[in-house]
Order: C-alpha cells, then structure tokens, then sequence
C-alpha cells in the first residue's frame, strides 16, 4: 500500500520510494529508505498535509508526496492482542538488542504467538515462553 | 582561515554562528539567488578566522539551491575547516549529512548541539564516536554558550585522521575505475566526483560534459546499470541506503537509548496546536495577538518619531519639528532652495524611514519567536492545503496576513519561504493585500462620501483584495511562477524556548538591512519628489502650478475615464512616497472636509479608492522588494503589476456606473 493510505496511529515499513528527480532524492536524503520504519502522527484538520515519525523525528508530507512511497502495514509488538500468531518483520535497535531478542526466539522472519498482552507482555517462540518489556515490545514490528 | 558552518536546518546553526562571531557580521545573499548568505569574523589567540554560515541543508543532492550552493562552496572555496552542526537529540539523521561531507572534505569539526536535550533520550559516548569517525567531536549547547571554547580550540588545534565512508566491495572497486579517470581531468575530490557521476547527479555529469569526457560518462552509465542490476533498486536509493547504513550504525554504536516511547512535551502541545477543530482558532488568536502587540507597541514610538521631525498642528498654532526648525536655521546661511531641499526634501524622507523601524523591529521580534519556538513549522502544517491553491505552502500565509499591517515588514518576512518560486509569487502578490496606511485612507473617504455605511465600503474594497490576491496566486502558481523547484518535506522540531540574544541579533539583523539599503532608496525618492513639487521655483508646495501640479493637470483627460479628478492624482503622486499621505495632500488642496465631499462625485470617491488599492507599491516597499529580489525586471513587473489591476478595476467599475447613469 502507498504511505499515504496509511491512518494515523498505524505503522508501516518502507518497501520502495517511488518518484523521480528532486522528490525522490529528498525522500531518500529524510532517511525514508527501504526498511525504514514510519508512524503516521496525525492528519492537518484540512486532510492534508501528514505528519510522520521516522527515525525519531517529525516531518510531514502533502498526500501527493507520501503517495510516492510503498509500504507495508506492520504493527509494534506491544499493540498486538492476546492469542494471536504473528511475524517478526523488522527490530529496531543495535547489534546487542538485535542479540538479545534473538536469544529468546525473537528475530526477523520468525513466528511468534502472543498468549498474554499486557502486564507483562507474554510470548511463545520457537524457543519457549518469554516475558518481554514494554520498552521492548515497542521496538519489535510485526505483522 | 576560512571555516565554513554546516548542518542541517534547525539544529542551532545560528546560534553557534552567532556564538562565535557575535555582532562582527554581514548578512547579504548568494550571488544570483534570494538565499541568505552570512559572513563574519572572529579572533582565536590572534588568529583571525573568517566564518560562513551554509545554508541549512539534510543532503548535498543537485536538487536544491541551499545543497548546490553548500557544496560549490567546499569545492570551490576550499575551507581550512568545516564544522558541522548535529542536532544531538536528532543523531541518526543529522549524520547522514556528516557522510556526504566527510566525501567533500577532510577536516571536519562534529559539533553535537543542543546535548542537553539529547541526554534526556539516550547517553552518547563522545570519545567513542571521535575515535570510530577520526575527527574532533564537540558536545555544545549553542544557546548557553557551551562548548563554544572547545570549538574554537579544535578550529585551531583539531586533530584529523577521518574514516571513509566505505560501500560494499562491489561498489568500491566500481567507484575506484571511475575515479581513476576523474583523478586524470583534474577533478578534486576525485573519490566524490566519481560516487556522483555513477550515481547520476546532474551537476557532475554536466560538469564532465564540459570537459568533453564522453568516455567517463558511458562508462558511469555501464556501472550504473551494474550497480542497479546487483541490488534490485534505482542508484539513489542504493547509495542513500549504504551512506545512511554508516549513519545507522554510528548512531547505535555511540548512543544508548534511555527510555524509549512516552509522550513528549511536544506530542502534548500539538495536541491542542494542530487540533482538528481549535487549531485554525488558536492559529487566528496567536496572529490578532501578535499584531495587536506590534502596533500598539510601536504606534507611540512611530508618532514620536513623526512629532519630531514633522512637529504638530494644533488649534494654536504650528509646533515645528526638526524640519523646520532645521529650515529656519540653515536658510539663516545658505539659499532658501537649498535649506528646503536638504529639510523638506531629504531630512522629511529620513524621518519617513525611522518611522517604519519601530515595526520593523517588533515584527521581527514576534516573528523570530514563533519561528524559534516552533511554531511557524506548525502554521506551515495547518494551513498547507489552503494555500497550496494558490501556489504557496502554508507559512506562506505568514507574509500575505502582516501586509494588512504594512508591506514593507511583510515582503521581507517572505524569506520564511524556503522555495525561490514560492517567495517570488508570495513578494508579487503581497502589495496588492491593503495596508494598515490604505486601510487609513480607506476609512477616511469611506467616512466622507459614505456616511451611512462606510464600514461596508470598507469592507468591500478589504474583500475584493483578497479574491484578487488568490484568484492571482492560483493563475501566477500555474502561469508564470509554475511549479515548486523543490518537493515540500516539512520538518516538524520539537517546540523550543527562545532565547533573548538569538531573537534580537534576528531583529538587529533586519532592522540594520533596511535603514542601510532600503533607507538609502527611499531618501532619494524623497528628494526626486521633492524637486517635482517644489519646481518652478516660487509655486505652492504640490500646488496644480508645480510639475506635479503639470503633470496631473496633462494626465487628467486620461484620468477621466478612470474616474479621476486633477487633484485626486496629485494625491495618488504624493502617495506614492506614503500611502497615507493621501489625506494630508487632499487637506492641502481642499482645507476642508466639506471641500473634498463637494469635489468628487461618491462613483467617482469608490473609483479613486479602488484604484489606490492595487496601484504602485510605496517607495519603501518597492525599495525593500528589490533589496530582497535584486531584480530590477521584478521589481518593475510588481509595479507594473499594480497599475493594471488599478486601472482594470477602477475603469470597469466607473464605465458600468457612467452607463447605468447612477453616478452622479
């Protein structure tokens, strides 16, 4: 789906940046990259433009802009409810983070079933059940 | 020396250039274009060092003036040192500049400023990151002048041993094959020429175009293709994702998040700000305020000035102000011409100037602490889709709404307009909105020849600007000024206290730019006008006998069709210099209220009023137009622009009431 399309509050993670010339470039120069993670912040009261969050900060794009980069709706780990299967699509953090929730099952391409959303957050993975913070609940996406 | 700032757009830039040179700097534009161009000077242990401040910018692309200028400028002018000035609480995207850099030039000062925030969301190992990237790294707090000694130090003193940006082997040994033969047309940086041919950076292929190395070209082309073959994308993409991959990489290496989600300050604030349904209010409250502080605050000071350079008339008499009093006492040794032209002509004109100051500079105060607050981002957010109608983004409406105060602040306030095309439209446009001085002659007449209604009247002529203002911006944004040069990427920043010293160097800055340059203009205007209505020598000041006076009297059968009387030109002539003037001359002419009542008809009144609504822009106005744009072609065709509105409106609206017979 385009960037545009996405509602406020949803996340999506960049599959391609569309567009030529100066659009393009600048699209790619604000860190709007293939992987890259986006959040739609919210929608200007006339409907255009947006704001987005990316990589810790704020820009906003008019429609016909955004539209001009394909996504795909993923979710943070933290906002998943109970009993439901998803897959790790992108963890956001460095090399020991990355580490870290490998070491409980928790890596891109991997499976994960949620048994218990909140307090504390539990999951099951290959590897067994774990608990995982919300701090880090929030820097997984999965869909 | 010659040390060159770098940086993104809102990351303090400013205020460390302002830190380091303090008042020992000028202020002017790049050659040929309307981008702000800051110079100054400093002294480290009796090195004296020249500073230039780069426009702000998030990438070194060819796509955009601010990012060709920055790097024409390290190519061409070689600084000793660039610094580059980080938004610490911002790393990873203020590095991707850093990597573009570091392939332009090897002695660069990392600046991490406003790292007081940036502790609050992760802790960054200083020393680390100066050792993986081989340059000085400076944690700074530009606004309390932290950091600022060590800065200059490193400027001095720094140790270089910079780390390449590396890209994988395949791209590597491409970009070396290529380099090879740019090494031997002299192109220096080699390595960075290379990486823009193959990525296909339009500046660079002309460039070597130029040269006639058709062969560089082909071959570029061939790897180009490789590369995207390789990787399954288009070469931009593929090379922004590697450089930010550095940047990626660096960040995570040196910075440890703290605490991450939450809600911020800002995320609250915007909340409320940019609202649904109370953002556009809050936006029309915080504007009425605002305009409402400066011309109340500045009213006193501008009648001030005014007392004394022109004195007052009162029921007793005359209270002669400076120019008079300076008449009397120079016509006491040099001929009564000259004392009149120095006094009447040029010490008048001057007073005229210091008059606009006081607004000036309150404007510009309001004006930088929206700006450095935040806000005037969050203005461009709201009301983006209204004014991308009529070819403008949102900030756009920041200029158009402080015409109604007065022109001369408004155009230059258009420099809040990153796009040159945008800021051309919005400067073309913005005379035609009434100001405060119009909208005073306005409600005089209104309240002559409408007595029952005049503020309908009023009111009429406020409307029809702004439908001309918009019908005009949506046909000059398809016309003449089509298309954005640049894509609209707004960046939201976090809202931020302003402080004091950086608000008033802002306010010092446009204040002193005006006295000097438009001063200059609108004193010489003063004493040409001065010749034209005190000439032939003897007549009454502006009087139907002078060459005003002659020329009005020339024109009038052409003013007739207009609806113009010889007397009411004579006005629009001296309106011209003033715009509210125009009731001062008609008092002159006339004596009396009754008087103007009895000398035009109430079509011909709204016909006068309607031409002096759109006519020429006032001299101070069309002096600082030209001091922003330095086209002498442009300035013309906003004056010009004003005459044909002027004329279209008042002949259509004087014909159709001649011929329905209701004028009289």
């Amino acid at each position: 789906m385009l960037l545009s399309e996405l509602r406020p509050g949803e996340y999506g993670i960049v599959k391609k940046i569309g567009g030529s010339g100066a659009i393009h470039r600048r699209l790619l120069s604000m860190g709007l990259l293939p992987g890259a993670i986006v959040r739609v912040v919210r929608i200007s009261p006339f409907g255009d433009p947006i704001e987005y969050e990316i990589r810790g900060f704020f820009i906003s794009l008019r429609k016909q802009e955004a539209a001009n980069v394909e996504v795909d709706k993923i979710v943070p780990l933290s906002l998943v409810p109970g009993n439901s299967d998803v897959r790790v699509i992108f963890i956001d953090g460095g090399v020991g983070f990355v580490q870290n929730m490998g070491a409980m099952g928790i890596a891109v391409g991997k499976i994960l079933k949620v048994i218990k959303p909140c307090c504390p957050m539990q999951v099951q993975t290959e590897r067994g059940i774990f608990t995982v913070g919300r701090g880090m609940a929030y820097r997984v996406f999965v869909r | 020396m010659l040390v060159a700032l770098a940086g993104n757009p809102n990351t303090g830039k400013s205020t460390i250039f302002n830190a380091l040179t303090g008042m020992k700097q000028h202020v002017g534009n790049w050659p040929g274009v309307t981008v702000e161009k800051k110079e100054g000077e400093m002294e480290i242990n009796g090195t004296r060092v020249k500073v230039v401040d780069l426009p702000g910018t998030y990438s070194l692309t060819a796509y955009s003036m601010e990012e060709i200028i920055t790097r024409n400028f390290i190519i061409e002018e070689k600084p000793d040192v660039i610094v580059d000035i980080i938004d610490a609480s911002n790393l990873e995207r203020n590095l991707y500049l850093l990597t573009e850099l570091l392939e332009l030039h090897s002695k660069i000062i990392v600046v991490l400023n406003m790292f007081d925030e940036a502790e609050k969301k992760y802790s960054i190992d200083v020393a680390k990151m100066s050792r993986i990237l081989g340059l000085p790294v400076v944690p700074a707090v530009g606004i309390r002048g932290k950091g600022i000694d060590e800065l200059k130090e490193k400027i001095l003193r720094g140790k270089f041993n910079p780390k390449k940006v590396e890209y994988p082997e395949d791209v590597e040994k491409r970009i070396e094959k290529i380099e090879e033969k740019i090494r031997k047309l002299g192109f220096e940086p080699a390595r960075w020429y290379a990486i823009k041919v193959i990525e296909n950076d339009v500046e660079v292929v002309k460039k070597i175009k130029d040269k006639g190395a058709r062969d560089i070209l082909h071959l570029a082309e061939h790897l180009r293709h490789e590369i995207e073959d390789i990787y399954g994308d288009d070469i931009e993409s593929v090379m922004t994702s590697f450089r930010y991959s550095f940047a990626h990489g660096l960040f995570h290496e040196v910075a440890e998040p703290i605490n991450v989600g939450g809600v911020t300050i800002t995320d609250m604030l915007d909340h409320v700000i940019t609202h649904k349904i109370f953002g556009i209010p809050i936006f029309l409250a915080i504007m009425y305020l605002s305009f409402q502080f400066v011309f109340l605050v500045a009213a006193p000071f501008q009648d001030a000035i005014d007392l004394l350079f022109n004195g007052k008339g009162t029921v007793s008499g005359h209270i002669p102000g400076l120019v008079d009093l300076s008449y009397n006492w120079m016509v006491t040794f040099m001929p009564d011409w000259l004392s009149s032209f120095i006094n009447h002509g040029m010490l008048r004109g001057l007073g005229a100037v210091l008059t606009f100051t006081p607004v000036i500079m309150l404007l510009f105060l309001i004006l930088s602490f929206l700006e450095d607050s935040g806000y005037l981002a969050r203005v461009a957010f709201l009301m983006d889709s209204i004014m991308k109608k009529m070819g403008l983004e949102g900030r756009g409406i920041i200029p158009l709404m402080l015409g109604f105060g007065c022109n001369v602040p408004a155009v230059m306030a258009t420099r809040t307009l990153k796009d040159e095309k945008e800021r051309k439209l919005s400067i073309a446009l913005n005379p035609l909105i009434p100001c405060g001085a119009r909208i005073q002659v306005f409600a005089f007449l209104s309240s002559i020849f409408f007595p029952s209604n005049p503020a309908l009247v009023l009111w009429s002529l406020l409307i029809l600007s702004m439908v001309v203002v918009f019908v005009l911006g949506f046909i000059y944004s398809k016309t003449i000024f089509r298309g954005r040069s640049e894509p609209f990427v707004l960046e939201l920043p976090p809202y931020r206290m302003p402080t004091m010293k950086g608000i008033s160097i802002h306010m010092w800055e446009k204040s002193e730019g005006f006295l000097r340059k438009a001063g200059t203009i609108i004193v010489g205007a003063a004493a040409i006008i001065w010749i034209f209505a005190a000439l032939p020598w003897g007549v009454k000041y502006g009087s139907p006998d002078s060459y005003i006076g002659m020329f009005a009297q020339w024109i009038a059968p052409i003013g007739t069709a207009f609806g113009l009387t010889p007397q009411a030109i004579i006005s629009l002539i001296f309106g011209f210099f003033a715009k509210e003037v125009v009731i001062d001359v008609l008092y002159v002419l006339f004596g009396s209220k009754d008087a103007i009542l009895a000398s035009m008809t109430w079509a011909q009144a709204y016909s006068f009023m309607l031409f002096m609504l759109f006519y020429t822009p006032c001299v101070a106005t069309i002096a600082t137009i030209y001091n922003e744009t330095k086209s002498k072609k442009f300035t013309l065709f906003v004056i010009l622009e004003g005459f044909i509105l002027a004329a279209l409106f008042s002949f259509t609206f004087y014909t159709i009431v001649t011929l329905l017979g209701v004028g009289a």
